[in-house]
């Protein structure tokens, strides 16, 4: 009789050790994902400034049709849905590579320099590119928290029996670690 | 910003005559305190010798000789009261020297040595969660520096705590929340949410990890920063993940370490509504006159020079002028 309680409480409070250990793995899964989610969302407030940026700076800029043209073409892509997340990781990246372009040739126009609406329109661009940033930081951080316990005993038994797979990392370039400063660009 | 050169000639130029007038006056204060404890001493002396010689022992005797002591003193006091009191040397040295290293280190900027940052302002901060029982300051300073607003004073903020002892009588002790030096900052981006950066005195190992993830005092969650070495200095909460790291950029980071590693002081730091806040913690008594100490000697000045140049500084050393953002 004895014995069973104690088996009994045993069997409980393995129960409730797995139970536990799975959660907090699911925790930390939905943590990461809703880093990732948040990534998305800076995205698509970079993509509605696209429009803004191409219509104020296409007066001015005659040699680079080209580039304002792929980067509408790569909003257009991006704003169509049904995209797998490396997909959009993929495309986010073409546009930073697309604007940062962009940024450059605005050197060679002073007039677009003088422009107001094209210096307000910046203020918003450096401030999407830094919040787009922090989210892909925010992103890293959560799925370092959550890759440790996937690997780390002893969740890792867990996760092995729940088929919780490690995440992939985002990159962080030399570029972004330093602050966001398209200006400085331009004062050579 | 102004190096200690530049100052060391405005010293000798416009600051070290004042100095002279004012080490006079000093010295003047201090002779006449001096006097006043021989008074004092005499008197004492007198009431006791008087006391042993004509007083009886009877049962009035220690009262009689408590009541000459008295008397004593409060001649000391009165006399140095009518003879060597400075009624405005101290108002004197904050007009001629603080005030004018302030406008020395940028005339946009105005120094008020009654005024100070509100119990409001310093609570909004969210540094310091501990309920404030006595909240006193002084020596504010505000103005724009380029394009960045800022205010700061001196701020001594402190809790009370009553105990009653085994026969039922209560003490009431002070204890220190907050003393140091107190700095606003209109922040070059916009935010919404609070994100504290606090000294990191638990240390990296797994152990201090966990108490700083547990936090039970705030409402604002750890953040766990990718720099390690502002990791070693600090620890920061905040109420949201990205909007932290929106604000801890990882230059703002750097700049925050740097600015840690080249002040021994505990320094806080907090990003509230637009608004940065700086809490470096010091021992001493800022901005005040020493009357035990030569006044016109430039190290004595350097100092408070070197306090102030380093609340202005950090606009600077955090870049806040740096306005590339939509705020402006």
């Amino acid at each position: 009789m004895e014995n069973s309680v104690v088996l009994l409480i045993l069997a409980g409070v393995l129960l409730l050790f797995i139970i536990l250990g799975y959660n907090r793995l699911v925790r930390r899964r939905n943590n990461a994902e809703k880093a990732f989610a948040t990534i998305d969302a800076m995205a698509k407030k970079r993509y509605d400034l696209i429009p803004n940026l191409v219509a104020t700076v296409q007066k001015y800029m005659e040699h680079e049709r080209e580039t304002l043209t792929e980067i509408t073409e790569l909003r257009a892509k991006a704003m169509s849905g049904n995209l797998s997340d490396n997909e959009k990781v993929d495309l986010n990246n073409k546009i930073s590579r697309a604007m940062g372009g962009i940024m450059v040739a605005v050197e060679n126009y002073p007039d677009l320099k003088a422009n107001q609406n094209f210096l307000q329109l910046q203020g918003s661009l450096n401030e999407v590119e830094e919040q787009l940033s922090a989210a892909r930081r925010a992103y890293n951080a959560a799925v370092t928290d959550y890759n440790n316990a996937v690997q780390m005993f002893p969740s890792n038994v867990f996760a092995m029996m729940f088929g919780f797979k490690t995440k992939l990392l985002f990159e962080i370039s030399e570029k972004e670690r330093q602050n966001v400063d398209v200006k400085s660009l331009f004062s050579i | 910003m102004k190096t200690l050169k530049e100052f060391k000639d405005f010293y000798n130029k416009s600051m070290h005559e004042n100095l002279s007038l004012l080490e006079k006056r000093r010295k003047r204060i201090l002779r006449f305190v001096l006097w006043s404890f021989l008074v004092a001493a005499i008197g004492i002396l007198f009431t006791m010798a008087s006391a042993s010689l004509f007083f009886p022992k009877d049962d009035y005797y220690s009262l009689k000789v408590f009541v000459g002591v008295i008397i004593s003193i409060i001649v000391a006091i009165v006399f140095f009261y009518v003879k060597g009191r400075d009624k405005t040397f101290y108002s004197d040295f904050k007009e001629q020297v603080i005030k004018a290293i302030v406008t020395f280190i940028s005339p946009d900027l105005s120094y008020n040595p009654k005024n100070y940052i509100g119990l409001d302002s310093f609570q909004r901060s969210r540094i310091f969660l501990t309920n404030v029982d006595r909240y006193r300051g002084d020596d504010m300073v505000e103005g724009v520096v380029d394009k960045t607003k800022i205010w700061f004073s001196e701020i001594n903020a402190e809790y009370k705590r009553v105990t009653t002892d085994s026969k039922g009588k209560t003490k009431t002790t002070w204890h220190r929340i907050f003393k140091g030096l107190f700095f606003i900052a209109d922040f070059n981006k916009h935010f919404t949410t609070s994100t504290i950066v606090l000294p990191n005195r638990l240390g990296r190992s797994s152990f201090a990890r966990f108490f700083q993830k547990m936090n039970i005092s705030r409402r604002e969650k750890h953040i766990s920063l990718e720099d390690l070495e502002f990791n070693k200095y600090f620890v920061a909460y905040g109420e949201d993940q990205v909007e932290a790291r929106y604000v801890l950029s990882t230059s703002l980071m750097k700049r925050i370490t740097d600015f840690k590693k080249s002040h021994k002081n505990p320094v806080f730091i907090s990003f509230v509504n637009s608004f940065l806040y700086v809490a470096i913690g010091y021992n001493k008594n800022l901005f005040e006159p020493s009357y035990f100490k030569k006044l016109n000697r430039f190290k004595i000045v350097q100092e408070y020079f070197e306090d102030i140049q380093l609340a202005v500084g950090i606009v600077e050393d955090l870049n806040l002028n740096n306005r590339i953002w939509t705020k402006q």
